[in-house]
């Protein structure tokens, strides 16, 4: 596929539009409706450039905003469920489980222990990636120094 | 002192390591679990001792903000170089891949720019 820098001027609005919080959320066909392109294409195109649909786009940006709210610890489930735009308790959790492996309230309980200040994200769940080599196992690099001197 | 790592930041480590092994044909190095994130890296079949690439996650609200303001100003984060241009926009089309410039000649090089659905440009070039 081929977008001219107009196709991808109008995807990259989209993806701000789709990260807003509007009240009733806009459906897909609005937001397509919205940046000129047909529903079609939209989700086509949105697809290929993003690497996943619109819908699932903004499920994923509302599930990662509240991880990090639920990381703060100064909201409760419910607030945080309410603020990230989704109506149902039941459904939030259900799909942060299902996406994260945990219980909102579990992750919080989780994270909370490892908060050094308060309000603030801890380094685990926002790291630079060079920091992670630090927390490898020795293997990952005996491995590389190997490959280094077979080659 | 050597250059034996660079890393680019990706939006979703699964979406990532399928990417840039199924569609560009990167071989994985690496995927070692992390805490909730994993330490992976590629290399190339054509360079397995070149620089590994790691695909870091994007968690670092300040990563984030830098990748989507570099993205949306169409500004490639990372190049890599082919032999054959025309031949692997044909079989990067093919594989759904969207390009947002075609090869075309710029100064010495032939130039060409993909998305990686990771959040980032990605620019091809062959020396002339």
């Amino acid at each position: 596929m081929l977008l001219r820098h107009e196709g991808f001027r109008r995807l990259c609005r989209a993806r701000d539009l789709l990260l807003e919080d509007r009240e009733p959320a806009p459906s897909i066909v609005d937001l397509a409706r919205e940046v000129h392109i047909s529903p079609f294409h939209f989700i086509r195109q949105f697809e290929a450039v993003f690497g996943t649909t619109p819908h699932q786009f903004r499920i994923q940006a509302r599930l990662d905003r509240a991880r990090q709210l639920l990381a703060r610890g100064q909201h409760s489930v419910t607030d945080v469920c309410m603020e990230v735009g989704f109506s149902s308790l039941g459904s939030f959790s259900t799909l942060f489980a299902r996406r994260l492996g945990e219980a909102p309230s579990a992750y919080q309980r989780r994270i909370r222990r490892s908060v050094q200040v308060p309000g603030e994200l801890p380094a685990a769940i926002t790291p630079g990636c060079l920091c992670l080599m630090s927390q490898l196992p020795a293997t990952a690099f005996s491995r590389t120094v190997r490959s280094f001197r077979e080659a | 002192m050597r250059i034996k790592l660079t890393s680019i930041m990706v939006d979703d480590q699964d979406k990532a390591i399928r990417f840039y092994t199924d569609v560009l044909g990167f071989k994985q190095k690496h995927d070692i679990p992390v805490g909730e994130y994993r330490w992976i890296t590629v290399t190339s079949p054509d360079g397995p001792h070149d620089v590994e690439l790691a695909l870091e996650p994007n968690a670092n609200p300040a990563g984030k903000t830098f990748q989507e303001a570099m993205f949306k100003q169409g500004i490639p984060i990372a190049a890599f170089e082919v032999s054959d241009i025309k031949g692997e926009f044909a079989r990067l089309t093919a594989k759904g891949v969207a390009f947002l410039r075609p090869p075309a000649q710029a100064g010495p090089v032939t130039l060409a720019v993909f998305a990686d659905t990771c959040g980032n440009l990605i620019q091809l070039y062959q020396p002339a």
